[in-house]
């Protein structure tokens, strides 16, 4: 019993690993190729010049 | 190589290589000091002339206004601190913008001139100068935006190529500087005599926070400071505080304290006081110093009506009233 006990934890810890890792690699997946931390650079033509803003001066 | 110092601002950041000034985006590549938001605007609008605060300088134009990520002072209360307390590297987006595309824009656009303002315009001087050349070249006029807190020698330089500028005065007072902004309010004075001795038409903003700086004694002196160095003339923009970024603990101005500030300053003989983020005040129209006829209302940042003469002068008493006008 005790020993069926132990490979029991194991099997949680290992399955509770695997969520883990698979959902981990499904949200690399489902994110888009580009998501980084950089900044997205583009043309001064693309501006949205008259769009609104709430940046005071 | 080895460390450098930036003499830009009264900091001076002593940058090892690799590194960072205070404002984040003045860095030490390989012994040499390098602007990082040259050409890399992270904002890029058109505004009227009267959000910068400019009252007396070609009203009812549009401006093209710009500005990179960061900035030499850090204060509390930064309206904009999205841009300003940041890097150019932590920003959603950067435009490609060599000083040729600003003026290029500018000019398609019909803006009267190109402003550098949002974030302090200080910390990206050198594309601040090369735009200004070139926009003077193109026939347009340069807007200063600026909390003031520069050294003398770049800010006479740059006052050879701005026509108007806005400085901020935070507080008459060096404590709430040091406690408040992380600077000190004499670069700030010094700052402002010297674009009134280089002839860019001047006009100061000083944003009155609850508790923090509506003392009336320190508002007087504020108020007669300007009259004595600045002159009579120079305008003056009471603003209102709203809550923002670190200073969300206190509540927006009080009208009536915005008033007494605006009577103080009055009372000390300034003769263009408005009164900025009340939307509608009579206080944000010109009147005539000598016998109170409107001259410009104003409604927000819209002018509903125009009365100046052609040479700047009020159409009844023909008092002439300082200013760029049209």
């Amino acid at each position: 019993m005790k020993s069926n006990s132990k490979v029991s934890t194991m099997r949680r810890r290992f399955l509770a690993m695997l969520a883990v890792i698979s959902g981990g690699l499904l949200v690399r997946k489902t994110l888009p190729a580009d998501t980084t931390d950089k900044p997205r650079e583009m043309p001064l033509h693309e501006a949205d010049y008259y769009g609104p803003h709430n940046l005071k001066g | 190589m080895g460390d450098v110092t930036c003499e830009l601002c009264p900091r001076y950041c002593t940058i090892p290589e690799g590194g960072a000034g205070d404002c984040r985006v003045r860095v030490n590549i390989d012994g040499k000091l390098i602007a990082t938001t040259y050409g890399r605007p992270s904002s890029a609008h058109i505004d009227p002339v009267e959000k910068k605060p400019l009252n007396h300088f070609q009203p009812g134009t549009a401006v093209f206004s710009i500005a990179t990520a960061g900035c030499n002072l850090h204060c509390r209360n930064c309206q904009n601190w999205q841009l300003s307390q940041r890097g150019g590297e932590e920003m959603e987006r950067i435009y490609r913008a060599e000083p040729e595309a600003v003026v290029d824009a500018a000019l398609k656009e019909n803006c009267h001139s190109i402003a550098y303002t949002y974030s302090d315009p200080i910390i990206f001087y050198e594309y601040v100068y090369d735009t200004s050349v070139l926009a003077h070249e193109n026939g347009l006029k340069n807007i200063f935006v600026t909390a003031g807190y520069i050294n003398e020698k770049p800010m006479r330089r740059l006052c050879k190529v701005i026509d108007a500028a806005n400085i901020d005065l935070k507080a008459f007072d060096d404590g709430f500087y040091r406690r408040n902004c992380s600077g000190s309010l004499k670069p700030v004075l010094d700052a402002m005599v010297i674009a009134r001795e280089e002839d860019a038409w001047l006009e100061v903003t000083n944003l009155v926070i609850p508790t923090l700086n509506d003392d009336m004694a320190i508002v007087r002196k504020m108020a007669h400071w300007i009259r004595d160095n600045l002159g009579e003339e120079t305008p003056l923009h009471i603003s209102r505080f709203t809550p923002h970024y670190q200073m969300r603990n206190l509540p927006p101005t009080p009208l009536e304290t915005l008033e007494r500030v605006w009577n103080e300053a009055k009372d000390a003989g300034l003769k263009y006081v408005y009164l900025g983020n009340i939307f509608g005040h009579e206080s944000e129209s010109t009147y005539c110093p000598n016998d109170s006829t409107r001259l410009i209302h104003r409604v927000g940042f819209s002018v509903e009506e125009y009365n100046l003469t052609r040479d700047g002068r009020c159409p009844v008493c023909r008092q002439e009233v300082s200013g760029v006008w049209l």
